[in-house]
């Protein structure tokens, strides 16, 4: 019998399709996420001045530009060993907070509570333009998180989409004092909506217990930086702990690319990867909760104790991503509270001056750990980059929960709506980007 | 109106300012009927459609179709963004043919089943299918995006525009003679002035308004290109955004053009970032992107 093919997977960032394998006897033996469309950037990056490198890498994705952009940044600055100024790391913190807080609030809200709102509805109500329809407040509501995260992104970063405001070694333009006033009233006024939308996640997950414990429970490694204190997303210690939770390697920033084996797979421009002597691992809001333990924050850590006790510890289940992306929100919330409220200041960085070499830059995105391997020549020009994209780590575990979730729920015959949505869930629950995997 | 927005290949980053213009969106879903959007709902083929927004351009044969059939199903098509407008950053891709930049990406030995065939060089969507109207910018700023969104959905589809960067920036020029060419990596301007007097590459002389000049004259970072050629440069047979770039840069910091021409040494990625896959700059007597792009039939 042919394979199921789910043909374009909709409500994701990107375009891929899911192709169930079936065996023999009918009965489901693996899955495939695939997606076409390699664009190359690191081929016609080469040869560019490192002023070209940022804007260039930036339009790999628009709904992670910033953590491309800081990443390719940290690569450059590596190259010489250079660390910039507290002030330009504390904006740059903050305008990943608000992009983090921007790409979950589009993930939830607009992907995935459509399917734990409506798990059986009709394919045509499941999305946010039909919630609109019906119930103009709560379509509103939740569109408005994601504004919050673009306005401070767009202050902070000098744009919500591919912003101007950072280069190598520095950051162009402070904070001013209006700004900050602004941002923070804002920020205080969406708090209620913030941990309403918590509840309503965690509610939601609880009532879709089903879902939860058939689209991917196997437990893995994980890999993600390790903050001091809490969850970070930028940093060069990483850590990959064991599937009981214990760690079990500590790397720097730096060993990281060695250690990333790509598996080309003839069926996809999606390239794999697996960590040598590790092997497959995932990486993303759940890995960061699993290595960090914690969030470093007051109340995301008291979400996180509630999750603890509702889902275990180490968490496996892809499902309770979503828990953790709202966490994750909660805890971006209070990170950019607290910058905001300690005046991240106006003077920010002169200059680099540019080295040879080669530098690594590593980020936390919101799907996951982002590496990009960079090798600059005398003349500030790329001669070589790898990036390694958080979807290419998750692939192995994507493919598994999607593998997972076909074989219990597939019982011979044809796949009904219901169940091919619920494989659509299995891969919402990632968040994974196909345009960062096709890079 | 029935609505579509679709992705090609692309950054999805135009859909981001979509998503983010606040209460005009809301008022836009309200009045306006989105059947199919593959980023927000389920429908998985596209309906008869009155008006569709596409993003990106066509990378492979599973686009070609997506904008074959998009073009039949939608009364009036509109490019956003300038990857569908131009070709976009995507477009320096052509500086190398499709299985040289597969290989480079993949290696020697692996070769793809079941995908789509790439195509051989990287073209602005009007390249394959007619385009109604075209909103060019990378992304294009939300208020340009509102702003064109009213006009289409009044009836009225509004022609490309006309003015520079320049004509809408608002930092002040007075001489200022620079040792040399100067980067952002390295050295920053000062604000409120002319970064191209100042030495830094800025291309605002050539590239279309409608953006406000915000990168300039509001942020102090030069213009990158982002809203495509101005009307002069893609009209104008002669006009070579290099060496019109080049030229203004020496005059400002009384270098030989020479001079500064040695200096820059992507010039792919330094003038044509967002427009190297534009035909219409390719078929220039003079100057253009043909050196920089890679000739169809020669390896590599």
């Amino acid at each position: 019998m042919a394979d199921i093919l789910i043909e374009p997977v909709t409500r994701i960032i990107g375009s891929a399709r899911v192709r169930v394998i079936l065996n023999e006897s009918n009965q489901p033996e693996g899955a495939r996420f695939q997606a076409f469309g390699y664009r190359g950037f690191e081929q016609f990056v080469v040869g560019s001045h490192v002023d070209n490198l940022l804007p260039i890498v930036s339009r790999i994705c628009g709904s992670d530009s910033v953590f491309h952009q800081i990443a390719a940044a940290r690569a450059v600055e590596m190259c010489r060993g250079f660390t910039p100024p507290e002030g330009v790391l504390i904006l740059r913190k903050l305008a990943m907070y608000a992009q983090l807080f921007e790409r979950h609030a589009i993930s939830l809200t607009m992907h995935s509570l459509p399917d734990l709102l409506f798990p059986s509805s009709d394919p045509g109500v499941r999305n946010i333009i039909s919630i609109h329809r019906v119930d103009e407040e709560v379509a509103r509501r939740v569109l408005d998180l994601k504004s919050l995260g673009t306005a401070v992104l767009a202050e902070v970063a000098g744009g919500g989409v591919h912003a101007v405001n950072f280069v190598p070694g520095g950051v162009i333009r402070g904070v001013d004092e209006e700004v900050r006033k602004k941002l923070i009233g804002r920020l205080e006024q969406a708090k209620p909506l913030l941990l309403e939308t918590g509840r309503l996640i965690k509610m939601l997950l609880r009532r879709n217990e089903e879902a939860v414990n058939n689209l991917g429970i196997k437990p893995t490694a994980y890999l993600a930086i390790k903050g001091e204190g809490g969850m970070a997303l930028e940093g060069d210690r990483l850590t990959v702990i064991k599937e009981d939770g214990a760690s079990q390697e500590d790397l720097a920033s730096g060993e990281i690319p060695e250690r990333v084996e790509e598996i080309p797979k003839p069926h996809s421009h999606i390239k794999g990867v697996s960590l040598s002597r590790i092997g497959d691992i995932r990486v993303g809001a759940l890995a960061r909760l699993n290595v960090n333990r914690l969030y470093g924050t007051q109340m995301a850590d008291e979400e996180l104790d509630e999750i603890k006790s509702m889902w275990g510890f180490p968490l496996h289940q892809s499902m309770i991503s979503h828990a953790a992306r709202m966490v994750e929100m909660i805890n971006a919330w209070e990170k950019m509270m607290e910058i905001l409220r300690e005046a991240p200041g106006e003077e920010v960085s002169s200059g680099l001056t540019i080295s040879p070499g080669r530098g690594v830059g590593v980020v936390e995105g919101p799907e996951g750990t982002m590496i990009y391997d960079l090798v600059l020549d005398e003349e500030g020009r790329v001669r070589k980059l790898r990036i390694t994209a958080p979807l290419q780590f998750n692939l192995p575990g994507l493919e598994g929960s999607l593998a997972e979730g076909a074989q219990n729920m597939f019982s011979g015959g044809e796949l009904g709506e219901r169940e091919r949505n619920r494989l659509e869930m299995a891969v919402r629950a990632y968040a994974p980007c196909t345009l960062c995997g096709v890079h | 109106m029935r609505i579509g927005l679709i992705s090609l290949s692309s950054c999805q980053g135009c859909q981001m300012v979509f998503l983010g213009l606040e209460e005009y969106l809301y008022s836009f879903i309200s009045e306006n009927k989105v059947s199919y959007a593959p980023f927000l709902m389920d429908e998985k083929d596209l309906p008869e459609v009155d008006l569709v927004l596409v993003e990106g351009t066509v990378r492979n044969g599973d686009h070609f179709r997506k904008a074959r059939l998009t073009r039949d199903k939608a009364a009036s098509l509109v490019a956003l963004g300038s990857c569908a407008c131009f070709g976009g950053v995507q477009g320096l891709a052509n500086m190398v043919s499709e299985e040289e930049l597969i290989r480079r990406g993949f290696g020697d030995t692996l070769s793809f089943q079941g995908g789509p065939p790439g195509v051989k060089r990287l073209l602005p969507l009007d390249s394959y299918i007619k385009v109604d109207a075209f909103l060019p910018g990378c992304p294009p700023p939300a208020g340009l995006l509102r702003v064109f969104l009213q006009q289409v959905l009044s009836g009225e589809l509004p022609s490309r525009d006309a003015a520079t960067v320049c004509s809408e920036c608002r930092v002040s020029s007075p001489a200022l003679p620079q040792s040399g060419l100067r980067r952002m990596a390295t050295e920053r301007p000062q604000p409120g002035r002319c970064l191209l007097e100042q030495g830094f590459i800025c291309m605002g002389p050539l590239t279309r308004d409608g953006c406000g000049a915000r990168c300039p004259s509001e942020l102090g970072v030069p213009c990158i290109g982002c809203r495509g050629p101005s009307q002069v440069v893609m009209t104008e047979p002669y006009a070579d955004m290099r060496l019109e770039s080049i030229r203004r840069l020496a005059r400002a910091t009384g270098h030989k053009t020479e001079e500064i021409e040695k200096e820059i040494k992507d010039p792919a990625q330094t003038f044509f970032k967002f427009c190297l896959a534009e035909p219409s700059l390719r078929r220039r007597r003079t100057g253009g992107t043909a050196p920089y792009i890679y000739r169809l039939g020669e390896e590599g």
